[in-house]
Protein backbone atom coordinates (compact mmCIF):
# COMPACT_ATOMS: atom_id res chain seq x y z
CA UNK A 1 0.00 0.00 0.00
CA UNK A 2 2.81 2.07 0.94
CA UNK A 3 4.42 1.70 -2.24
CA UNK A 4 1.08 2.84 -4.41
CA UNK A 5 0.89 5.72 -2.05
CA UNK A 6 4.52 6.73 -3.25
CA UNK A 7 4.24 6.22 -6.56
CA UNK A 8 0.63 8.14 -6.43
CA UNK A 9 2.78 10.57 -4.71
CA UNK A 10 5.57 11.20 -7.20
CA UNK A 11 2.80 11.46 -10.18
CA UNK A 12 1.27 14.43 -7.93
CA UNK A 13 4.02 16.16 -5.87
CA UNK A 14 6.55 16.66 -8.30
CA UNK A 15 3.71 18.60 -11.00
CA UNK A 16 6.42 21.72 -11.25
CA UNK A 17 4.89 25.23 -10.31
CA UNK A 18 4.29 26.16 -13.82
CA UNK A 19 1.95 23.58 -14.61
CA UNK A 20 0.03 24.36 -11.70
CA UNK A 21 -0.01 28.36 -11.76
CA UNK A 22 -1.67 30.70 -13.69
CA UNK A 23 0.22 32.82 -16.18
CA UNK A 24 -2.36 35.45 -16.77
CA UNK A 25 -1.84 37.44 -13.67
CA UNK A 26 -2.56 40.81 -13.08
CA UNK A 27 -0.56 43.31 -11.17
CA UNK A 28 -0.51 47.11 -10.25
CA UNK A 29 1.97 49.05 -9.76
CA UNK A 30 2.90 50.85 -6.57
CA UNK A 31 2.19 54.12 -7.17
CA UNK A 32 -1.82 53.07 -8.15
CA UNK A 33 -4.26 54.08 -5.40
CA UNK A 34 -6.32 51.47 -3.30
CA UNK A 35 -9.42 52.66 -4.67
CA UNK A 36 -7.90 51.41 -8.60
CA UNK A 37 -7.26 48.19 -7.24
CA UNK A 38 -10.43 47.58 -5.78
CA UNK A 39 -11.89 48.25 -9.18
CA UNK A 40 -9.30 45.77 -10.68
CA UNK A 41 -10.67 43.20 -7.87
CA UNK A 42 -14.25 44.02 -8.39
CA UNK A 43 -13.95 43.93 -12.19
CA UNK A 44 -11.81 41.05 -12.65
CA UNK A 45 -13.45 38.99 -10.28
CA UNK A 46 -10.65 38.44 -8.14
CA UNK A 47 -9.42 38.54 -4.57
CA UNK A 48 -5.61 40.10 -4.28
CA UNK A 49 -3.08 41.11 -6.81
CA UNK A 50 0.57 41.91 -6.41
CA UNK A 51 2.50 44.50 -6.47
CA UNK A 52 5.78 44.97 -8.89
CA UNK A 53 7.85 47.52 -9.49
CA UNK A 54 9.05 48.55 -13.18
CA UNK A 55 11.27 45.63 -13.83
CA UNK A 56 8.13 43.62 -12.60
CA UNK A 57 9.75 42.35 -9.34
CA UNK A 58 7.33 41.76 -7.13
CA UNK A 59 7.95 44.25 -4.01
CA UNK A 60 3.98 43.82 -2.19
CA UNK A 61 0.70 42.32 -2.44
CA UNK A 62 -2.95 43.90 -1.72
CA UNK A 63 -5.93 41.44 -0.62
CA UNK A 64 -9.38 42.40 -0.51
CA UNK A 65 -8.60 43.06 3.14
CA UNK A 66 -6.71 45.37 2.43
CA UNK A 67 -9.54 47.32 0.64
CA UNK A 68 -11.56 46.24 3.36
CA UNK A 69 -9.07 48.04 5.88
CA UNK A 70 -8.38 51.28 3.74
CA UNK A 71 -12.46 51.94 3.28
CA UNK A 72 -12.88 51.74 7.15
CA UNK A 73 -9.66 53.78 8.17
CA UNK A 74 -10.80 56.37 5.28
CA UNK A 75 -7.81 56.18 2.86
CA UNK A 76 -8.66 54.40 -0.08
CA UNK A 77 -7.76 57.11 -2.37
CA UNK A 78 -4.03 56.75 -1.07
CA UNK A 79 -1.42 55.16 -2.78
CA UNK A 80 -0.43 51.23 -2.80
CA UNK A 81 3.31 51.57 -1.71
CA UNK A 82 1.78 52.94 1.77
CA UNK A 83 -0.56 50.18 2.76
CA UNK A 84 0.64 47.14 0.20
CA UNK A 85 2.03 44.09 2.72
CA UNK A 86 5.50 44.40 1.68
CA UNK A 87 6.73 41.02 3.08
CA UNK A 88 5.28 38.39 0.17
CA UNK A 89 5.53 34.77 0.69
CA UNK A 90 6.65 33.98 -3.05
CA UNK A 91 6.84 30.50 -5.04
CA UNK A 92 10.06 30.01 -7.29
CA UNK A 93 9.12 28.73 -10.78
CA UNK A 94 11.87 25.10 -9.80
CA UNK A 95 9.06 24.22 -6.90
CA UNK A 96 6.62 21.42 -7.06
CA UNK A 97 2.84 20.92 -6.38
CA UNK A 98 4.81 19.54 -2.85
CA UNK A 99 6.28 22.86 -2.07
CA UNK A 100 2.93 24.69 -3.04
CA UNK A 101 1.13 22.72 -0.57
CA UNK A 102 3.70 22.98 2.33
CA UNK A 103 3.50 26.93 1.72
CA UNK A 104 -0.59 26.70 1.65
CA UNK A 105 -0.13 24.87 5.09
CA UNK A 106 2.88 26.80 6.31
CA UNK A 107 0.89 30.28 5.69
CA UNK A 108 -2.98 31.61 6.05
CA UNK A 109 -2.60 33.48 2.83
CA UNK A 110 -5.24 32.90 -0.32
CA UNK A 111 -2.24 33.64 -3.04
CA UNK A 112 1.49 33.10 -3.45
CA UNK A 113 2.91 34.85 -6.47
CA UNK A 114 5.58 32.74 -8.78
CA UNK A 115 8.85 34.40 -9.27
CA UNK A 116 11.70 33.27 -11.45
CA UNK A 117 15.01 33.55 -10.16
CA UNK A 118 15.48 37.62 -10.32
CA UNK A 119 12.18 37.59 -8.50
CA UNK A 120 10.25 38.39 -11.37
CA UNK A 121 6.76 37.93 -11.39
CA UNK A 122 5.82 35.35 -13.67
CA UNK A 123 2.13 33.57 -12.52
CA UNK A 124 0.46 33.41 -9.53
CA UNK A 125 -1.41 30.17 -7.82
CA UNK A 126 -4.72 30.39 -5.61
CA UNK A 127 -5.97 27.12 -4.24
CA UNK A 128 -8.67 27.08 -7.15
CA UNK A 129 -5.44 26.86 -9.41
CA UNK A 130 -4.22 23.98 -7.80
CA UNK A 131 -7.40 22.06 -7.47
CA UNK A 132 -7.50 22.65 -11.42
CA UNK A 133 -4.12 21.31 -11.89
CA UNK A 134 -4.76 18.09 -9.78
CA UNK A 135 -8.57 17.64 -12.10
CA UNK A 136 -6.30 17.94 -15.32
CA UNK A 137 -3.85 15.67 -14.30
CA UNK A 138 -6.46 13.36 -13.68
CA UNK A 139 -7.93 13.57 -17.27
CA UNK A 140 -4.16 12.19 -18.58
CA UNK A 141 -4.62 9.13 -16.29
CA UNK A 142 -8.14 8.77 -17.61
CA UNK A 143 -6.75 9.71 -21.31
CA UNK A 144 -4.19 7.26 -21.08
CA UNK A 145 -6.36 4.71 -19.95
CA UNK A 146 -9.22 4.78 -22.35
CA UNK A 147 -5.74 5.06 -25.57
CA UNK A 148 -4.79 1.71 -23.71
CA UNK A 149 -7.66 0.15 -24.61
CA UNK A 150 -7.85 1.45 -28.14
CA UNK A 151 -4.88 -0.31 -28.52
CA UNK A 152 -5.49 -3.36 -26.26
CA UNK A 153 -8.25 -4.05 -28.63
CA UNK A 154 -6.74 -3.07 -31.96
CA UNK A 155 -5.92 -6.88 -33.67
CA UNK A 156 -2.43 -5.78 -34.65
CA UNK A 157 -1.00 -4.89 -32.17
CA UNK A 158 -1.22 -7.50 -29.59
CA UNK A 159 -1.89 -10.46 -31.73
CA UNK A 160 0.82 -10.78 -34.12
CA UNK A 161 4.14 -11.85 -34.30
CA UNK A 162 6.29 -9.23 -34.27
CA UNK A 163 9.43 -12.12 -35.54
CA UNK A 164 7.23 -13.70 -37.88
CA UNK A 165 4.27 -11.31 -38.69
CA UNK A 166 1.68 -14.41 -38.39
CA UNK A 167 -0.77 -13.97 -36.00
CA UNK A 168 -0.49 -15.53 -32.35
CA UNK A 169 -2.80 -18.24 -31.24
CA UNK A 170 -1.91 -17.14 -27.47
CA UNK A 171 -3.96 -19.59 -25.48
CA UNK A 172 -2.05 -22.15 -27.16
CA UNK A 173 1.30 -20.97 -25.21
CA UNK A 174 2.71 -23.66 -23.80
CA UNK A 175 3.79 -21.57 -21.05
CA UNK A 176 1.61 -18.60 -19.22
CA UNK A 177 2.97 -16.32 -16.93
CA UNK A 178 1.01 -13.40 -15.76
CA UNK A 179 3.09 -10.57 -14.52
CA UNK A 180 0.24 -9.30 -12.18
CA UNK A 181 2.47 -7.98 -9.71
CA UNK A 182 3.92 -4.51 -9.01
CA UNK A 183 6.79 -5.40 -6.27
CA UNK A 184 10.38 -4.88 -7.44
CA UNK A 185 10.69 -7.81 -5.19
CA UNK A 186 9.05 -10.23 -6.82
CA UNK A 187 10.39 -9.49 -10.61
CA UNK A 188 11.86 -13.22 -11.86
CA UNK A 189 9.41 -15.59 -10.67
CA UNK A 190 7.94 -15.67 -14.05
CA UNK A 191 11.73 -16.14 -15.69
CA UNK A 192 12.69 -18.97 -13.01
CA UNK A 193 9.46 -20.65 -13.52
CA UNK A 194 10.10 -20.66 -17.11
CA UNK A 195 13.49 -22.11 -16.39
CA UNK A 196 11.74 -25.07 -14.86
CA UNK A 197 9.42 -25.40 -17.23
CA UNK A 198 11.93 -25.97 -20.04
CA UNK A 199 14.16 -28.06 -18.15
CA UNK A 200 11.04 -30.60 -17.15
CA UNK A 201 10.30 -30.58 -21.33
CA UNK A 202 13.48 -31.78 -21.87
CA UNK A 203 15.30 -28.21 -23.01
CA UNK A 204 19.46 -28.18 -22.84
CA UNK A 205 19.88 -26.46 -20.02
CA UNK A 206 22.13 -24.24 -21.47
CA UNK A 207 18.81 -23.28 -23.74
CA UNK A 208 16.98 -22.60 -20.63
CA UNK A 209 19.32 -20.54 -19.32
CA UNK A 210 19.52 -18.26 -22.47
CA UNK A 211 15.64 -18.04 -22.78
CA UNK A 212 15.59 -17.52 -18.52
CA UNK A 213 18.37 -14.87 -18.39
CA UNK A 214 16.20 -12.88 -21.53
CA UNK A 215 12.93 -13.55 -19.85
CA UNK A 216 14.40 -11.84 -16.81
CA UNK A 217 15.69 -8.91 -17.79
CA UNK A 218 12.49 -8.43 -20.10
CA UNK A 219 9.55 -9.13 -16.87
CA UNK A 220 11.75 -7.09 -14.74
CA UNK A 221 11.48 -4.04 -17.57
CA UNK A 222 7.78 -4.75 -17.16
CA UNK A 223 7.88 -4.25 -13.15
CA UNK A 224 10.30 -1.23 -13.21
CA UNK A 225 9.18 0.78 -16.06
CA UNK A 226 5.34 0.39 -17.25
CA UNK A 227 3.40 0.76 -14.54
CA UNK A 228 0.94 -1.57 -15.34
CA UNK A 229 0.93 -5.61 -15.01
CA UNK A 230 1.97 -7.76 -18.09
CA UNK A 231 2.70 -11.22 -19.36
CA UNK A 232 4.66 -13.77 -20.43
CA UNK A 233 4.24 -16.54 -23.45
CA UNK A 234 6.87 -19.59 -24.50
CA UNK A 235 6.26 -21.33 -27.39
CA UNK A 236 8.31 -24.41 -27.38
CA UNK A 237 8.88 -25.76 -30.88
CA UNK A 238 11.42 -28.75 -31.91
CA UNK A 239 14.00 -26.28 -33.71
CA UNK A 240 13.48 -23.25 -31.63
CA UNK A 241 11.85 -21.76 -28.46
CA UNK A 242 9.63 -18.24 -29.19
CA UNK A 243 8.98 -16.00 -25.93
CA UNK A 244 6.85 -13.22 -26.04
CA UNK A 245 6.71 -10.36 -22.76
CA UNK A 246 3.87 -7.85 -23.31
CA UNK A 247 2.46 -5.26 -20.75
CA UNK A 248 -0.26 -2.46 -21.78
CA UNK A 249 1.91 0.10 -19.33
CA UNK A 250 3.14 3.53 -20.40
CA UNK A 251 5.44 2.12 -23.55
CA UNK A 252 8.82 3.37 -24.39
CA UNK A 253 8.93 6.53 -26.05
CA UNK A 254 12.47 6.40 -28.27
CA UNK A 255 13.17 2.39 -28.47
CA UNK A 256 16.45 3.01 -30.05
CA UNK A 257 17.58 4.82 -27.40
CA UNK A 258 16.40 2.26 -24.82
CA UNK A 259 17.96 -0.32 -26.32
CA UNK A 260 21.39 1.65 -26.33
CA UNK A 261 23.71 -0.02 -23.65
CA UNK A 262 24.27 1.76 -20.37
CA UNK A 263 20.90 3.75 -21.42
CA UNK A 264 18.63 3.99 -18.64
CA UNK A 265 15.48 5.65 -16.98
CA UNK A 266 15.09 3.34 -13.36
CA UNK A 267 14.76 5.27 -10.30
CA UNK A 268 17.26 4.55 -7.35
CA UNK A 269 15.58 1.66 -5.79
CA UNK A 270 15.46 -0.22 -8.70
CA UNK A 271 19.43 0.32 -8.77
CA UNK A 272 19.57 -0.35 -5.70
CA UNK A 273 18.34 -3.66 -6.04
CA UNK A 274 21.29 -4.41 -8.45
CA UNK A 275 19.16 -3.15 -11.92
CA UNK A 276 18.70 -0.69 -13.78
CA UNK A 277 22.37 -0.26 -15.29
CA UNK A 278 21.01 -0.35 -18.95
CA UNK A 279 21.92 -3.36 -19.55
CA UNK A 280 18.30 -4.98 -19.81
CA UNK A 281 18.26 -5.10 -23.56
CA UNK A 282 21.80 -5.52 -24.26
CA UNK A 283 21.37 -9.02 -22.28
CA UNK A 284 18.35 -9.89 -24.02
CA UNK A 285 20.17 -9.27 -26.92
CA UNK A 286 23.26 -11.47 -26.18
CA UNK A 287 21.21 -14.29 -25.35
CA UNK A 288 18.35 -14.51 -28.02
CA UNK A 289 19.14 -15.42 -31.33
CA UNK A 290 16.25 -12.66 -32.24
CA UNK A 291 14.75 -10.24 -30.67
CA UNK A 292 12.01 -7.72 -32.07
CA UNK A 293 10.32 -4.61 -29.61
CA UNK A 294 7.75 -2.43 -30.25
CA UNK A 295 6.28 0.01 -28.75
CA UNK A 296 3.85 3.00 -28.26
CA UNK A 297 3.67 5.30 -25.65
CA UNK A 298 1.06 4.95 -23.61
CA UNK A 299 0.01 1.68 -25.19
CA UNK A 300 2.77 -0.99 -23.53
CA UNK A 301 5.78 -2.87 -25.03
CA UNK A 302 5.59 -6.29 -26.66
CA UNK A 303 8.94 -8.04 -26.78
CA UNK A 304 9.72 -11.04 -28.90
CA UNK A 305 12.40 -13.40 -28.84
CA UNK A 306 13.76 -16.58 -30.64
CA UNK A 307 16.12 -18.89 -29.20
CA UNK A 308 16.81 -21.41 -31.80
CA UNK A 309 17.78 -24.74 -30.69
CA UNK A 310 19.95 -26.56 -33.16
CA UNK A 311 23.50 -25.78 -31.22
CA UNK A 312 22.11 -27.97 -28.56
CA UNK A 313 23.78 -30.96 -27.33
CA UNK A 314 27.22 -30.11 -29.16
CA UNK A 315 28.58 -27.90 -26.87
CA UNK B 1 38.31 -26.22 -4.48
CA UNK B 2 36.11 -27.80 -2.26
CA UNK B 3 33.03 -24.74 -1.46
CA UNK B 4 33.97 -25.63 2.62
CA UNK B 5 37.37 -24.72 2.23
CA UNK B 6 36.22 -21.40 0.37
CA UNK B 7 33.55 -20.50 3.34
CA UNK B 8 36.27 -21.10 5.86
CA UNK B 9 38.47 -19.04 4.17
CA UNK B 10 35.65 -16.10 4.20
CA UNK B 11 34.75 -16.77 7.45
CA UNK B 12 30.98 -17.33 5.98
CA UNK B 13 28.67 -18.45 7.95
CA UNK B 14 26.26 -21.29 5.78
CA UNK B 15 22.76 -19.87 6.36
CA UNK B 16 20.52 -22.06 3.96
CA UNK B 17 21.38 -25.63 2.62
CA UNK B 18 23.93 -26.59 4.78
CA UNK B 19 23.61 -30.33 3.73
CA UNK B 20 24.51 -29.56 0.07
CA UNK B 21 28.06 -27.57 1.35
CA UNK B 22 29.97 -30.68 1.35
CA UNK B 23 28.73 -31.65 -2.03
CA UNK B 24 29.92 -28.31 -3.67
CA UNK B 25 33.45 -27.50 -5.61
CA UNK B 26 34.30 -24.25 -7.43
CA UNK B 27 36.83 -23.61 -9.99
CA UNK B 28 35.05 -19.83 -10.69
CA UNK B 29 34.16 -16.90 -8.87
CA UNK B 30 31.55 -14.08 -10.18
CA UNK B 31 31.41 -11.09 -7.90
CA UNK B 32 29.32 -8.11 -8.51
CA UNK B 33 26.46 -6.01 -7.15
CA UNK B 34 25.11 -5.37 -10.47
CA UNK B 35 22.21 -8.31 -10.79
CA UNK B 36 21.95 -7.45 -14.43
CA UNK B 37 25.81 -7.82 -14.90
CA UNK B 38 25.23 -11.69 -12.84
CA UNK B 39 22.89 -12.27 -15.82
CA UNK B 40 25.14 -11.06 -18.58
CA UNK B 41 28.48 -12.61 -17.57
CA UNK B 42 27.72 -15.52 -14.71
CA UNK B 43 28.71 -19.09 -15.71
CA UNK B 44 26.73 -22.13 -14.24
CA UNK B 45 29.55 -23.27 -12.64
CA UNK B 46 31.22 -20.22 -10.56
CA UNK B 47 29.75 -19.24 -6.96
CA UNK B 48 28.54 -15.75 -6.69
CA UNK B 49 30.10 -13.08 -4.37
CA UNK B 50 27.61 -10.27 -3.71
CA UNK B 51 27.27 -7.34 -1.60
CA UNK B 52 23.06 -7.28 -2.08
CA UNK B 53 20.99 -9.10 0.08
CA UNK B 54 17.81 -8.90 -1.49
CA UNK B 55 15.85 -12.03 -2.93
CA UNK B 56 16.45 -10.56 -5.92
CA UNK B 57 20.27 -12.30 -5.71
CA UNK B 58 18.80 -15.78 -5.34
CA UNK B 59 16.62 -15.68 -8.27
CA UNK B 60 19.69 -13.57 -10.23
CA UNK B 61 21.23 -17.18 -9.18
CA UNK B 62 18.62 -19.77 -9.80
CA UNK B 63 18.03 -18.29 -13.02
CA UNK B 64 21.29 -18.35 -14.32
CA UNK B 65 22.04 -22.30 -12.52
CA UNK B 66 24.56 -20.23 -9.91
CA UNK B 67 24.58 -23.32 -6.92
CA UNK B 68 26.17 -20.95 -4.50
CA UNK B 69 25.82 -17.63 -3.00
CA UNK B 70 28.29 -15.49 -0.69
CA UNK B 71 26.92 -11.88 0.64
CA UNK B 72 29.46 -9.83 1.89
CA UNK B 73 29.99 -7.12 4.27
CA UNK B 74 26.78 -8.49 6.56
CA UNK B 75 26.21 -9.88 9.76
CA UNK B 76 22.53 -11.31 8.43
CA UNK B 77 20.51 -11.58 5.68
CA UNK B 78 16.57 -10.67 4.97
CA UNK B 79 14.26 -13.84 6.03
CA UNK B 80 13.24 -13.97 3.01
CA UNK B 81 15.63 -14.09 1.08
CA UNK B 82 16.83 -17.07 3.33
CA UNK B 83 13.44 -18.76 2.76
CA UNK B 84 14.26 -18.24 -1.47
CA UNK B 85 17.74 -19.39 -0.93
CA UNK B 86 16.06 -22.78 1.17
CA UNK B 87 13.06 -23.27 -1.46
CA UNK B 88 15.58 -22.64 -4.97
CA UNK B 89 17.91 -25.55 -3.58
CA UNK B 90 20.80 -22.44 -3.50
CA UNK B 91 23.56 -22.53 -0.53
CA UNK B 92 23.68 -18.97 1.00
CA UNK B 93 26.22 -17.81 2.81
CA UNK B 94 26.94 -14.72 4.92
CA UNK B 95 30.20 -12.98 6.02
CA UNK B 96 31.29 -9.62 7.76
CA UNK B 97 34.48 -9.27 5.06
CA UNK B 98 34.39 -7.14 2.60
CA UNK B 99 34.03 -7.50 -1.12
CA UNK B 100 37.56 -6.97 -1.62
CA UNK B 101 39.06 -9.14 1.06
CA UNK B 102 36.78 -11.83 -0.12
CA UNK B 103 37.94 -11.75 -3.19
CA UNK B 104 41.22 -11.38 -2.94
CA UNK B 105 41.67 -13.94 -0.76
CA UNK B 106 39.87 -16.85 -2.77
CA UNK B 107 42.44 -15.46 -5.79
CA UNK B 108 45.24 -16.11 -3.90
CA UNK B 109 43.73 -19.42 -3.20
CA UNK B 110 43.54 -20.27 -6.82
CA UNK B 111 40.27 -19.43 -7.39
CA UNK B 112 39.67 -17.97 -11.20
CA UNK B 113 37.71 -15.39 -12.25
CA UNK B 114 34.68 -16.19 -14.72
CA UNK B 115 36.17 -13.91 -17.65
CA UNK B 116 39.63 -13.94 -18.00
CA UNK B 117 41.72 -11.57 -19.97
Amino acid sequence: MEKVLDRVQSFFLDMPVVEVMNPNVISVHPDRTLRQVKEILRIKRISGVPVVDSERKVVGIVSIEDIIKALEGGYIDEKVQDHMTKKVVCLKVTDTLKDIIETFERYSYGRFPVVDENNRLVGIITKNDVMMALLARLGLVYLHDERRKEVLESPDYFERSLITGESLDKSGADFFFPIDYYDINLAGIGASKLRQFLLSRGVDPETARRVAIATYEAETNVVIHSGSTGAIYCFVKPDRIFVRVEDTGKGIDNVELAMKEGYSTAPDYVRELGFGAGMGFTNMKRCSDNLMVVSKVGAGVVVEMEFRRDREGNK
Amino acid sequence: MKLTEILSELRAKVVANAQKVDQLEFERAAASDLMSEVLAIAKPDAILITGLCTPQVIRTADVVGIPAVVIVRRENVPAETIEMAESSGIVLAVTRMSMFEACGRLYAKGIRPIWEV
